[in-house]
């Protein structure tokens, strides 16, 4: 079983690293400065907030679901803490009220789609504009640059003498945690089953509303975590913080090879993605190559990828379906033969 | 069933014997094989005109398969269908309608968002004399034809507005509409009461007239005895015999069937109950059924007989927590217990296997062993980790009890047989340990061999103290599995029978209507059946009218603020007015000219975008990158326009134009020839054609001195008052209206997003035709992003970026479902002033337009709840499955 598993996750993931191993390979040779301490750091520092926001959003997508008001959370995140800090709320109990207020804010999606099962497409694209307008109510267009030594430490140094940036911390820890769940746990197994087919996980006794609830919750509260860790990398809070990241993830997401139709995918998968589209981006950068311009990248690269794999998918099934019907002809030339001899 | 045969054998066959009828159509030699499965082996039968034949066969025999055959759903591997002597290559189920064979499905694949009318003339509309289509005269002969069966509802409601029995009758009219030389009918009873089955005899004589020739397929063994002249027995995807009526008694045909004496496939029964394990009192759920009480006790098998629709699977429903009741009680054991979820009544002890085994029971791309474990897989976790050999241990004995024939644990399901996909739904129930077990239609679709096995479980499991409830269509197997019988007709029990009184005809009486005077029955005469021809049970079952049509007690306000919620262009109508009454008070400006005349500026460019995005959801897609397209367009027009001020302003938007409809045609090729899906393609293609976009401008803008000024008054051009974009817009409204109504192209759409299956099935280009809402949309787009750089003249590479929030939400405020089949552009218009109002009355009021973000967000928010709570109350008011 353990090996089967192996096999399933290194197909597609096996394919990204291979890319992100050429992609790597490239730019060690021919982008200056790109393997660089330096720079290798601050370009993961520069995927912290996404990299945490992945995996909630990873959760979800396997479940039939999508939270397109990640980045709004994180932004809402961002501005409370900074209004909290303005109002000389000690550090610890201002990261706490934001954490909770994230997943209020998670509740709130989870709650108008289980309780009034709305598609989440929808309900979070109106959260979406709902949280950062909120955002934008609560602190206009200003944003609050002084902040505490120890939020602007954690933004800015690296760990010890490593040159893992602290910023990349929670998600280090968290994913292991979230891999573990998703593919070792009663809850993973019951999330993939709501992906699979959300009629019969019901009725095997999977408390579809509730998980799914929950599942927004844990987003909503990674959300705030990813806005406390933006606030302090970019030593601002801003209403306009971190717009247009819910595609990034999303991208990320799918292109991890976790199935929109969702029950198919795993984390694996996702994290390879995470690297290479943030090695892409870095290499752009450093090629002068603006934000919008790497879309160009990232977005042909989301849509080729999908593409090549369903065309392999197709040639698959049809290969596989003219082994069965050369079999079946086979069985059948075998009967008739019978047949023949029976005298009928 | 010995009395049965004796009442059908003398079935007088006016002439059948004596003059042989025409031979019309009918399969030749044809063989069909599924992906390792043989459904049908060398089957030749003829259908002649003004007879039926009738096709019997057990459940998997073959029946559908060649019903399908006939109807153009299916190819055969193997030998032809032919019609009037020659063979037929029947690619789709409109050459099968051209060739005048008329289908009734007994799964019909109809269109929900559609009306009734469309539904039934969908594969051959009616015209005018200007080619359009002709609903008023579509709705004409859809009443009559809907007369003539005895469904007396408007023709021009949407098709989801009725229920299963009523939604045969459509099917049923559907195929009189083709006026056909063949007519198959698969199974058009199951859902319909007496009467009804008599009004559709009564419609097949009068076809045995018109010389009609027809195929009946039927489990009802009384029917086949009135309609049928000849009868052809399958088993096993071979044809076993093709007799004359008068010369196939029951019991022959029967034996036919199963290939083996009935004693064989139905085990010894025990006789020893315990205790009572679970009683139901008063259990009703409004409008579905009433007044259920009965009783089981442990190791007893109790049916559940009864016609589709009568409520059986209902009750299982609630028994198991999926639904809930409206009152009544259930008690399992000595506690009363009322399940909020399937979770709660698992956990009490009780298991459902379910009739739907693809959407109910198993997940079809996961594996045996997956799908085994899933309903106690915490039982397989050790701290809270899942350890293999756990899992295999909780899953292996079942399985291999049942002897189920398999790979590999990790062997997907839908790999296997029917029945031995049955055996893993056993095997996951039997895994829970539970004190009853209700089994919902468990050998439906199973191979007669499978199907004793599962017998014999379930007769071991009542003699191990389960408790089970059988729902079953089958008679034979009510009549031999159960100790006693249950028959439900319309939501009430109509009878119940002992072991030793039941009998096949008596449960068919019972729940086909004629009174057999057992508790349980309210209304026993059959002039009361009757007045509920369309059956509602809304005669007892209170709240259960419309309020709009209850009388005038309703007070005007009640019954507007109705109108208001359920019609979405008259809420927003209202909305509107919400907004800008307070806000002309507080502000006159509101209303001035200038203003007037910029919001309708505003709401031409939003409009017409809107459009372009409902093309797209209605087909039950979504394009994510339509901002993107108008900010690409307008830079490049803008652009050609600086870079050569000579080019003619007309020019300059049909190259913005020409750049949305590239950008849309790779978006639809992706969607339709790639097969990703479009929320994919099109998250990827905005962050694509942005790019492209910001390459293109390299951070430079263009302002409105670089450009003519017959471009920038373009836009700002006005004719009587009216403000050009503005009528542009008006113009794309009814153009667009227009097409989605009276054009085939525009009623595919809708009907792509209602059931894109079921549209490919009857024939619709639906690759083409999405691949044209794309392209279109794109075109529209593009066209907008002139207007756009027209409107706002300075332009750079970040125009209309995050605007694709606006337009989704205009869409979906709108009325346009995000599922697709259904939205107008009338409701599209009106949300897209309802936000611009807003953004309007929120600046003139001198609110923070920093506050407008959350105020949308709001907006979009109310009015998917108000939605989903509408069509929540749709559902409970009239509806009875």
């Amino acid at each position: 079983m353990m090996k089967r598993v192996l096999r399933r996750m290194a197909g597609w993931s096996g394919f990204l690293a291979a890319i992100f191993a050429g992609v790597l390979l490239y730019a060690t040779v021919a982008v200056p400065h790109f393997a660089t301490a330096f720079n290798l750091s601050q370009a993961a520092a520069g995927f912290s907030e996404k990299a945490i926001l992945l995996l909630p959003m990873a959760l979800l997508i396997i479940a039939r679901e999508i939270d397109l008001s990640v980045a709004s959370i994180l932004a809402l995140a961002s501005v409370i803490l900074g209004i909290l800090i303005r109002a000389n709320v000690p550090l610890p109990a201002a990261i706490l009220v934001v954490l909770f207020a994230g997943a209020m804010a998670g509740a709130l999606n989870g709650l108008l789609v289980t309780r009034f099962n709305l598609p989440s497409l929808v309900v979070t694209l109106g959260t979406m504009a709902l949280f950062r307008g909120i955002g934008y109510i609560l602190l206009g267009t200003g944003s609050v640059n002084e902040l505490p030594d120890a939020l602007t430490d954690f933004g800015i140094n690296m760990v010890g003498a490593t040159a893992i940036p602290w910023t990349m911390v929670p998600f280090l820890l968290l994913a292991p945690v979230f891999v573990m769940i998703l593919q070792w746990t009663a809850w993973g197994r019951k999330i993939y089953a709501i992906g699979g087919n959300p009629s019969v996980a019901l009725y095997s006794g999977v408390r579809v509303r509730r998980l799914r609830f929950w599942l927004f919750v844990t987003s909503g509260l990674m959300c705030a975590l990813a806005g406390i860790v933006f606030t302090a990398r970019l030593s601002n809070a801003r209403a306009d913080n971190a717009l247009g990241f819910e595609l990034d993830v999303i991208t990320m997401v799918l292109l991890g090879g976790i199935s929109v139709f969702g029950g198919r995918g795993n984390l694996i998968g996702v994290f390879w993605a995470l690297a290479l589209v943030a090695a892409i981006r870095n290499i752009l950068g450093l090629s002068q190559v603006g934000g919008d311009g790497q879309g160009v990248a990232i977005g042909l690269l989301l849509v080729l990828s999908l593409l090549l794999s369903n065309s392999v998918q197709n040639l698959l099934d049809k290969v596989r379906t003219r082994r069965l019907v050369k079999t079946m002809a086979l069985r059948r030339s075998d009967t008739t033969d019978l047949r023949g001899a029976r005298g009928n | 069933m010995s009395g049965f045969a004796s009442n059908f054998t003398s079935q007088p066959n006016d002439g059948t014997d004596a003059e042989v009828h025409e031979i019309i159509a009918g399969l030749r030699s044809v063989t069909k094989s599924f992906g390792g499965t043989l459904a049908v082996d060398d089957v030749s039968f003829d259908l002649r005109a003004g007879e039926v034949l009738a096709l019997l066969g057990e459940n998997g025999a073959g029946k559908s398969t060649c019903v399908k055959l006939l109807a153009g759903v299916y190819q055969p591997d193997q030998g032809h269908v032919f019609l009037e002597g020659r063979p037929l290559d029947l690619r789709s189920p409109v050459a099968a309608h051209h060739h005048g064979i008329a289908v009734m499905h007994q799964h019909p694949g109809l269109f929900d968002d559609l009306s009734i009318a469309e539904n039934m003339f969908i594969t051959h509309v009616r015209r005018d004399n200007w080619g359009l289509l002709d609903h008023s005269g579509m709705s004409r002969e859809a009443r009559n034809l809907l007369e003539a069966v005895g469904l007396l509802v408007d023709p021009d409601q949407p098709l989801s507005r009725l229920r299963t029995s009523e939604r045969q009758l459509v099917e049923i009219a559907k195929a009189l509409a083709v006026d056909a030389r063949v007519l198959i009918m698969d199974e058009p009873t199951a859902a319909l009461s007496r009467r009804e089955v008599d009004r559709l005899f009564k419609v097949v004589d009068g076809l045995r007239e018109r010389q009609v020739a027809m195929m009946f397929v039927s489990h009802r063994m009384e029917e086949i005895y009135r309609i049928a002249d000849r009868v052809a027995v399958l088993r096993d995807g071979k044809l076993v015999a093709v007799t004359p009526v008068s010369e196939m008694p029951h019991d022959r045909a029967v034996q036919l069937m199963v290939g083996r004496p009935l004693s064989d496939i139905y085990p010894a029964l025990h006789a020893k109950f315990g205790d009572m394990v679970l009683r139901v009192q008063g259990l009703t759920r409004s409008g579905v059924f009433e007044n259920i009480s009965f009783t089981l006790k442990r190791g007893e098998i109790l049916g559940f007989a009864g016609l589709v629709g009568s409520g059986r699977t209902e009750i299982a429903r609630v028994l198991f927590g999926v639904d809930h009741a409206t009152s009544g009680s259930i008690h399992i054991g000595e506690q009363q217990t009322s399940f909020r979820s399937p979770a709660d009544a698992m956990n009490a002890g009780l298991a459902y296997v379910s009739e739907d085994r693809i959407g109910q029971s198993l997940i079809m791309d996961f594996g045996i062993l997956t799908n085994g474990s899933l309903p106690i897989i915490h039982q397989a976790t050790e701290f809270g980790i899942i350890r293999s050999r756990r899992e295999l241990g909780l899953v292996k004995p079942d399985l291999e009890r049942l002897r189920l024939r398999f790979r590999s644990f990790e062997q997907p399901v839908n790999t296997l047989s029917g029945g031995n996909q049955q055996k893993v739904v056993l095997s996951k129930w039997l895994a829970t340990t539970p004190r009853v077990i209700i089994f919902d239609e468990p050998t439906q679709g199973i191979d007669v061999q499978t199907k004793a096995e599962v017998h014999a479980v379930i007769a071991d499991l009542a003699r191990q103290g389960i408790g089970i409830i059988l729902i079953s269509s089958e008679l034979p197997e009510l009549v031999s599995m159960c100790h006693r019988v249950l028959v439900l007709r319309e939501g009430l029990i109509s009878a119940e029978f002992e072991r030793n009184e039941v009998s096949q005809e008596k449960i068919m009486y019972a729940a086909t209507g004629i009174a057999a005077g057992q508790h349980g029955l309210r209304f026993g005469s059959e002039s009361a059946a009757e007045s509920s021809v369309s059956g509602r049970v809304c005669q007892q079952v209170a709240s259960c009218d419309e309020p709009a049509a209850a009388p005038s007690r309703q007070s005007i306000a009640r019954v507007f603020l109705h109108h208001v919620f359920t019609r979405r262009e008259l809420g927003l109508l209202v909305a509107i007015a919400a907004v800008m009454i307070p806000v002309s008070a507080m502000n006159p400006r509101m209303v001035s000219s200038s203003n007037l005349v910029a919001l309708s500026m505003d709401g031409a460019l939003l409009f017409i975008v809107a459009v372009a995005q409902m093309l797209v959801l209605i087909t039950r897609n979504i394009d994510l990158s339509v901002a993107s397209v108008i900010g690409l367009a307008a830079y490049v027009s803008a652009d050609a326009l600086r870079d050569y001020p000579g080019l003619n302003i007309a020019l300059a938007l049909a190259l913005a134009s020409a750049v949305g409809l590239v950008c849309g045609l790779v978006n639809g090729l992706v969607v339709t020839f790639g097969r990703v899906p479009a929320i994919v393609v099109t998250l990827g293609t905005l962050a694509l054609y942005r790019g492209l976009d910001s390459l293109i401008a390299h951070g430079k803008q263009i302002s409105a001195d670089q450009v003519p000024a017959a471009w920038l008054d373009l836009t700002s051009r006005s004719f009587f008052g009216l403000p050009g974009v503005a009528i542009l817009a008006a113009g794309v409204l009814l153009v667009f209206a227009f097409a989605l109504r009276y054009l085939s192209v525009g009623r595919e759409l809708f009907a792509i997003g209602s059931n894109p299956d079921g549209a490919r099935l009857i024939g619709i280009k639906v690759q083409t035709r999405v691949l044209g809402a794309f392209a279109c949309a794109g075109l529209l787009a593009g066209f907008d992003g002139a207007l756009w750089a027209s409107r706002y003249a300075t332009i750079d590479a970040r125009v209309a970026s995050g605007f694709e929030l606006t337009v989704i939400a205009a869409v979906v405020v709108g009325g346009v479902a995000i599922r697709g089949g259904s939205g107008t552009i009338v409701g599209v218009a009106f949300g897209c002033l309802t936000l611009l109002v807003i953004r309007n009355g929120l600046t003139l009021v001198r609110v923070d337009p920093l506050w407008l973000q959350a105020v949308y967000g709001l907006v979009i928010l109310i009015a998917i709840t108000i939605d989903a709570l509408v069509g929540a109350r749709r559902r409970l008011v009239g509806r009875k499955r």
